[in-house]
């Protein structure tokens, strides 16, 4: 996030594209509860009636995929009505001309044909997005999980330049982090080509420094990004370390994932709970969860904060930490390095050495996480350069980090598979407020499990009807990819020609069902859109989908196109 | 031009205030304790427990101090004999009608009974016990299958945080006051399970729950040891990126002396009197909110299904219970063969965005300069 948790509460309009908040990040959606009943204006771009639809003041239900359209669209109204930041654009930002005629074929009316969202309604919120001041988008995997989710992002990116709502508190551009260290992993180096704290592995200057601090030479050539390892598996990629993650769960295409990784040679799994990826393990390192060690979080704020050790782990168990200091050191030893270079004792002179190699991070130590921090909050946002530093609440204070922002010139592309007249539906999956990612933890919580038990496929009621399914049926669900069986709920939370299914559940992996391709700059493959379509197995007795109640029967919020609505209603009681 | 900032003077002292500070407020900054029940920085004042009564010059009744603003000029007492004997009251009477703390039904509660606190520091006496009207309108909560929250109407004092939490942070309305007079308690649309209503089980309503009257179910049907005996660790969520600051209730005897977590509790959302921070921030930035996950979802930590010990795949094809010497052989030996065979590069290490920070690092530095490989990411790679 350029900005702050807390900035959140004091925006006067908040623009949420691509994120279900109050299931995914339900903290940062109550800041956004609580602008709300101060008046801000919230407006949730979504193909599905999520709970924060029913406080927007709209929503504009898009269909997947076609951010782009919409986004553009947004921008050539801004543009043609004049309503950029002149000033800002001058000063802090190149590549306007080439945005403005990349947008003159999006108008509004050409979008509502291809994103489902009025015309009246973007150019409304492109109006209020520009004249509002302290104006906040924020987005998560709904705009990053397609093949084009750079392009999304871009244009996301175009709105807050041409406006100037950049630098200054609750406005500017916020993904939210899906996973607790997703930011932390990034700036830990944990990537094919950057070192700790974004320092290329191919910049001569940065090799040479990292050389020196590990004492041994290092390759310049970029890895592979996870997209490209789960393809190269069984080809290119022999053996797999892979360190809490549930590879054949959360990838998707797992299917064809499976048949490669039964020509993968060796597997080293190290996690705390046995999941899918075991059956392939040659060797498991039992590994000890948050409440058993000491270290840093680093949350999408920017924010590093401590976490720190409460119990002891059960059995032979052991921290991360000491399994990979060992495994470096053993390793090492193997080929013959210096391994003086794993003599660490603690996850506090660990981090030192992590910090210490990043300019953005020098002044962060854990001595400094532990004290009451400048802001009286917990925790150190970086950019902190010095142990003076008091850390940094919202980027490109006074202009733009990289020098001058880029506007950059987008052009839509539609996703890499659509429906056609084998497989009718459009696919998104996602998640829900009680499970989390593959659910190895949350489905062993007695409540979590109570409140949502069982994994459902979102359907809306015209589809379900054409289909002779009924609410609690047991469905098939089938792509190209493979099949799988689930209960159906019958929404109208999901558009026509849509379904939704959560990623939580082992039994009915989504993931069997998900296209692998991957976006081309970042490879975060395509889980929001494929084709497929539904049959029904047979009727079932189905337990809670655990939705709030407005998923059921949606209202369109503040009376917004309920005569539709109504006409669909009627449509329906005709048919029946 | 000098802007002179307002002031108004407590106890016989003058202090400056922002305008819009409530008086507690300004008490509070200048360290000046006044007791409170149902004030919270997130909710808007409700005056509702009467216990921050003060005696403001020039006005026949006291007034309460969260609910009312600071003016330029007034002064007002926070110690003085009135003040001191309405507290003595209205302790006294929220004590006899109201289960006591070490009785029966004040044991294992999911929350500290502060109540109980003010009650013995204000001389409060207990005059025996009143029928508790407000068992019939809510319903029997036993009933209720929720895992979770327990709400025990012979603990409550109607002070309503918990509904106006509810509303007001949370957003969802699942509980409401119901009933009226002596029969007002707390429940939900039509006695329903919270399951079966709006309800996101966030817990909200158990945090500030002044009274232990919203509890957590949890420790009780475990019979855990009670809060005092539990030691507090902070720390920061592992689900999602939001990064909520908690605070682990450890019981250090637990499982054979390794510790066991018994619930999770929010830091108190009060600002923090040290760090003179502005009214409203307590000193962690998700402002001692917590989701269901974060405050509920911790069972996994001492789940029987947890990998224990290292495991090896044998000759058999089978994985086995292993030294952990004889697992960092194997893993060693195992992608050392594979380089040797296909080069460094076919190794691939998938690093883990639940992990720390140090977690992460370490992989990428073995990937790196253990293995020569820049085959390296994390799981989540947005
Ligand atoms: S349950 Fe607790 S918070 Fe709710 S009204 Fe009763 S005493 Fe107040
Ligand atoms: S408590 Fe909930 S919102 Fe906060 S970090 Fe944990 S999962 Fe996220
Ligand atoms: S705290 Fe002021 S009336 Fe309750």
């Amino acid at each position: 996030m350029t900005n702050s948790i807390r900035e959140i509460r004091d925006a006067d309009f908040l623009f949420v594209i691509g994120s279900n908040t109050s299931e995914a990040h339900p903290i940062i959606a109550m800041e956004m509860k609580r602008a709300v009943r101060r008046g801000a204006t919230l407006i949730v771009a979504d193909p599905r009636a999520i709970w924060l639809t029913t406080i927007a003041d709209d929503h504009m239900q898009i269909k997947p995929g076609t951010d782009v359209w919409l986004l553009n669209a947004m921008a050539h109204v801004i543009i043609n009505e004049d309503l950029t930041d002149k000033k800002f654009v001058a000063e802090h930002t190149e590549g306007f001309e080439a945005v403005r005629d990349a947008v003159q074929d999006y108008t509004p009316e050409e979008a509502e044909k291809m994103c489902g969202v009025s015309a009246e309604l973007i150019r409304r919120t492109a109006r209020s997005y520009a004249t509002t001041r302290k104006a906040g988008i924020y987005y998560t995997l709904g705009i990053t999980e397609h093949s084009h989710g750079t392009d999304n992002v871009y244009a996301l990116a175009n709105l807050v330049l041409l406006t100037g709502h950049l630098g200054g508190p609750s406005m500017g551009l916020n993904p939210l982090r899906g996973q607790n260290n997703v930011q932390g992993a990034n700036d830990a180096g944990a990537s094919p080509i950057y070192y700790p704290g974004y320092q290329r592995v191919d910049d001569t200057e940065s090799q040479a420094k990292f050389e020196k601090l590990w004492k041994r030479d290092l390759s310049p050539d970029p890895g592979l990004n996870l997209n490209e390892m789960m393809k190269a598996a069984g080809d290119q990629i022999r053996a797999f370390f892979v360190m809490g993650e549930d590879i054949l769960l959360s990838e998707p295409n797992v299917l064809a994932l499976e048949e490669r990784m039964n020509r993968v040679e060796f597997v080293v799994l190290q996690d705390i709970f046995p999941n899918e990826t075991l059956r392939y393990a040659d060797v498991v390192f039992p590994a000890g969860n948050f409440a058993e060690k000491e270290g840093v979080f680093v949350n999408s704020e920017r924010r590093m904060q401590r976490v720190r050790k409460a119990v002891n782990p059960p059995g032979e168990a052991r921290a991360d930490w000491e399994i990979l200091l060992e495994l470096g050191r053993r390793a090492s030893a193997k080929r013959n390095l210096d391994p003086s270079v794993w003599s660490h004792q603690t996850p506090a002179q660990i981090f030192r050495e992590f910090s210490a190699s990043a300019p953005n991070f020098a002044g962060i130590t854990h001595e400094r996480l532990d004290q009451p921090t400048p802001d009286g909050f917990s925790g150190l946002q970086w950019p902190c350069k010095d142990d003076q530093d008091p850390g940094t609440k919202y980027l490109h204070e006074g202009g733009v980090l990289r020098g001058k922002g880029l506007l950059t010139a987008v052009a839509y592309r539609p996703s890499m598979e659509l429906p056609d007249k084998d497989y009718g539906l459009l696919l998104s999956t996602g998640r829900t407020l009680y499970h989390y990612n593959s659910a190895t933890q949350t489905r062993r919580d007695e409540g979590l499990d109570a409140k949502q038990s069982e994994a459902f496929v979102q359907i809306h009621p015209r589809d379900a009807r054409k289909r002779g399914i009924d609410e609690g049926d047991l469905v098939e669900v089938k792509t190209r990819r493979g099949v799988i069986e689930v209960a159906a709920h019958v929404s109208r939370q999901v558009r026509p020609g849509c379904i939704w299914m959560s990623l939580h559940f082992a039994e009915a992996r989504a993931n069997v069902l998900t296209n692998d391709v991957g976006d081309s700059v970042t490879g975060t493959a395509e889980y929001k859109v494929c084709a497929a379509e539904i049959t029904k197995v047979n009727s079932i007795e189905f337990g809670h989908a655990g939705l709030f109640p407005g998923s059921y029967f949606h209202q369109s919020p503040r009376g917004a196109a309920a005569d539709s609505e109504a006409g669909v209603l009627e449509e329906e009681t005709q048919e029946n | 031009m000098i802007i002179t900032k307002p002031t108004c003077t407590i106890d016989g002292q003058k202090f400056e205030f922002t305008a819009g500070e409530s008086m507690l407020e300004v008490a509070r900054r200048n360290d000046i304790a006044i007791p409170t029940l149902c004030h919270d920085p997130r909710l808007d004042p409700a005056g509702a427990c009467r216990s921050c009564l003060v005696e403001i010059e020039g006005q026949r009744r006291l007034l309460p101090s969260c609910a009312t603003k600071a003016t330029d000029g007034a002064s007002f007492q926070t110690k003085s004999e009135r003040v001191e004997k309405h507290r003595k009251t209205l302790f006294s009477l929220y004590l006899t009608d109201h289960a006591d703390e070490d009785s029966e039904g004040g044991q294992h509660r999911g929350a500290p009974n502060k109540l109980a606190g003010a009650s013995k520091k204000f001389g409060a006496e207990n005059w025996g016990k009143l029928t508790n009207l407000r068992d019939e309108i809510a319903g029997d909560r036993s009933a209720d299958v929720n895992p979770y929250i327990q709400y025990d109407s012979d603990l409550c004092i109607l002070c309503a945080k918990c509904t106006r939490y509810c509303d007001e942070v949370e957003a969802v309305s699942a509980i409401t006051l119901v009933g009226r007079g002596s029969e007002t308690a707390i429940a939900t649309p039509d006695s329903r399970s919270l399951l079966d209503t709006t309800c996101e089980l966030c817990g909200g309503c158990v945090a500030v729950c002044p009274t232990g009257a919203m509890g957590e179910k949890k420790p009780k049907t475990r019979n855990q040891p009670i809060e005092s005996e539990l030691k507090k660790v902070r720390t920061t969520c592992n689900y999602c990126g939001v990064g909520c600051q908690f605070d682990f209730n450890v019981d250090p005897d637990g499982r054979d002396g390794l510790g066991e977590v018994v619930k999770v509790t929010s830091p108190d959302a009060t600002p923090n009197q040290n760090m003179d921070l502005p009214a409203g921030f307590s000193g962690v930035s998700s402002d001692g909110n917590l989701c269901v996950k974060g405050r509920f979802g911790y069972d996994f930590v001492h789940h029987e299904e947890r990998l224990t010990t290292p495991l090896v795949r044998g000759a058999d094809g089978d994985l086995h219970p292993a030294t952990w010497d004889e697992a960092f052989d194997a893993a060693i030996a195992g992608l050392e063969k594979v380089s040797a065979k296909y080069g460094d590069d076919s190794l691939a290490f998938v690093s883990s965005a639940r992990c720390t920070i140090e977690e992460n690092f370490l992989v990428q530095k073995v990937s790196r300069v253990a293995f020569g490989t820049n085959n390296v990411h994390q799981c989540a790679a947005t």
